[in-house]
């Protein structure tokens, strides 16, 4: 491949490698948070309007990463996603005593992590660049380090992490020991139509591996901890960007191998669908911690995720990438809106908190409402749009069991999410103040964008969904 | 020279791996556990140096250094949250840090 030539399709990428290690010269010379607020601001939004004009032409060929439209698209979700949290963490750090220059860069490096991650077609470029968003989130997790729970979580989180990307290189090992070869086009072509001993195990330990980034049961325990110690932007990251990029190199490489097509793999990737989805629903109905709540809640979409990954043959791909673009708006809903709600004594974790937030903050309320409508996928929002699409690819594949198990799991969902509502409703006193939001700061914007956006996708949804079939496989 | 067969040294290799897994699962000491998380990492990097010597190709070196880079990385930030764990608890004990429940 000519470099000079396909400059564009790598421009993304460019900017995201070098804008970080701009942003710590800066740092070292003037710290000024505004500044690096709105130049992380400023990258996002240029790798995004970059990978948009690049997906035109998606044909650079390199050996290691695949530059083509569905690399683009998620770019493009990722940096989307980055652009919203960021805007609404402003307050949020400017509160806060630690040095909020070196979030930014951390939180820049990630998302390069999880790009580059969907374009992986290569075990060792799947590796490096898991690591790049691993070792970025485990300083991002305990970033606000006077916080006793976010180094705790940290350290959860490191030790956990490290142990799961061990089982993933083991995995990779034992196929390449079997087969000669880490590409996943090389790779298709030597899997016969039964699977070796070997071969297996490998499959095994990378679903255990990718299991532990996806959080889905049984390797979902870090969750709850996690998001309830690290900083809510943080959370909204780890809830997004880092499974998003594993979510979208799955797609890939079980696409690629043909996945659904060995009855062991399908068995077990049902397994675990059906574990997350319950383990998930019934242990968010014992929460009263919001990030808690949420944390499960997350088990469980990441659950009906994997439903679509079985239906890849009849589009379970732009299902699976539908959900997630989805799931995406509505959580960084849900968390920024807990992000906003902090202030310098920390964060509203309890539900109680929430006490009658109507009454005090209708459009905040209103706001909350519609994330948690989404979550639970009442129709005319996105959430239900997902799970429609979901559930309808899932069944022209005939996974009926899964199927059944996804209707009840989201009944069961409706009862803890309208609690929250209710909760907001309520009209017992509490006397916690809440931060004034201004329609016309970083967070109020990004509030207006993500509730117009979930309408949008849950009343006009055709543009969106033709922007994924032309990207998916 | 006579080869030893691949398997036994994947054997070697798995063995090393669960020596590491145990020590995770079992140690209370965190300093211990990153050490053990590092066992594991080096078992799957020698799978990787076995399976490239089977297919005489140089990726299984190649995957090794990587490993090895991207394990002092994560050591280094782990360090780093240890000396900010010991400063807030004064012990290395991940038990007694161990707040969050549910």
């Amino acid at each position: 491949m000519n470099l000079s030539e396909n400059i564009g399709q790598l421009t993304p990428f460019i900017i995201m490698v070098v804008a970080p290690l701009l942003l710590i010269v800066i740092i070292s010379i003037k710290r000024n948070h505004l500044f690096s607020w709105l130049y992380t601001l400023l990258t996002f939004l240029l790798v995004a309007i970059t990978a948009l004009l690049a997906m035109e032409n998606p044909l650079a060929e390199i050996p290691l990463f695949a530059l083509d439209k569905f690399t683009y698209f998620y770019t493009i979700l990722f940096s989307s996603a980055g652009f919203l949290i960021v805007l609404t963490s402003y307050r949020y750090f400017e509160n806060r005593t630690e040095q909020k220059d070196e979030f930014y860069v951390l939180l820049v490096m990630a998302t390069l992590g999880s790009s580059a991650l969907v374009a992986s077609r290569n075990f060792v470029s799947l590796f490096l660049s898991l690591e790049v968003l691993s070792v970025s989130l485990y300083a991002l997790i305990a970033y606000l380090r006077k916080n006793e729970l976010g180094i705790e979580a940290g350290i959860k989180y490191l030790v956990l992490a490290a142990m799961s990307s061990s089982f993933l290189l083991f995995g990779i090992a034992l196929i390449y020991l079997e087969t000669g070869t880490m590409d996943f086009g090389i790779l298709a072509e030597s899997l016969g139509p039964n699977l070796s001993v070997w071969i297996l195990g490998g499959f095994a330990l990378i679903i255990a591996g990718a299991g532990f980034k996806l959080s889905v049961a049984p390797f979902h325990w870090w969750t709850p901890d996690v998001y309830q110690g690290a900083s809510s932007p943080v959370t909204s990251f780890i809830a997004t960007i880092s499974k998003g990029g594993m979510v979208g190199v799955i797609i890939r490489l079980f696409s690629s191998v043909k996945g659904y097509e060995y009855p062991s793999l399908v068995i077990s990737i049902s397994i675990i669908a059906i574990a997350s989805m319950f383990t998930g629903n019934i242990l968010a109905l014992l929460q009263n911690n919001i990030k808690r709540l949420l944390a499960y809640s997350s088990i469980s979409h990441l659950g009906y995720i994997l439903v679509a990954f079985l239906a890849i043959p009849q589009n379970g791909a732009e299902a699976a990438t539908f959900y997630l673009v989805a799931y995406f708006i509505t959580t960084i809903g849900a968390f920024g809106i807990i992000t906003i709600l902090s202030d310098q004594d920390g964060e509203p974790e309890s539900l109680d908190e929430y006490k009658g937030m109507f009454w005090k903050k209708p459009w905040l309320a209103a706001c909350f409402s519609l994330v948690i409508f989404s979550l639970a996928g009442i129709p005319l929002t996105a959430g239900f749009l997902g799970k429609f699409y979901v559930a309808s690819a899932g069944a022209g594949a005939g996974l009926w069991i899964l199927l059944t198990v996804l209707v009840i799991n989201s009944v069961i969902g409706v009862y803890y999410y309208l609690r929250v509502i209710t909760t907001m409703f309520s009209t017992e006193k509490n006397e916690k103040t809440l931060p004034d939001l201004k329609l016309l700061s970083g967070a109020g914007l990004a509030l207006l964008i993500i509730a117009l956006a979930i309408i949008w996708l849950g009343i006009l949804p055709s543009g969106i969904i033709e922007l994924i079939t032309r990207s998916t496989f | 020279m006579s080869q030893i067969p691949v398997h036994y040294a994947m054997l070697l290799a798995a063995i090393l791996f669960a020596i590491g897994l145990i020590g995770v699962l079992s140690r209370r000491n965190i300093i211990l556990m990153l050490m053990s998380v590092e066992i594991m990492l080096n078992a799957a990097g020698l799978a990787f140096i076995i399976a490239g010597s089977r297919w005489l190709q140089p990726d299984g070196q190649v995957m090794f250094i990587f490993i090895l880079a991207m394990a002092a990385a994560e050591v280094s930030v782990g360090l780093a949250l240890i000396v900010q764990m010991y400063q807030q608890h004064k012990t290395l004990d991940v038990n007694s840090i161990n707040k969050m429940k549910g």
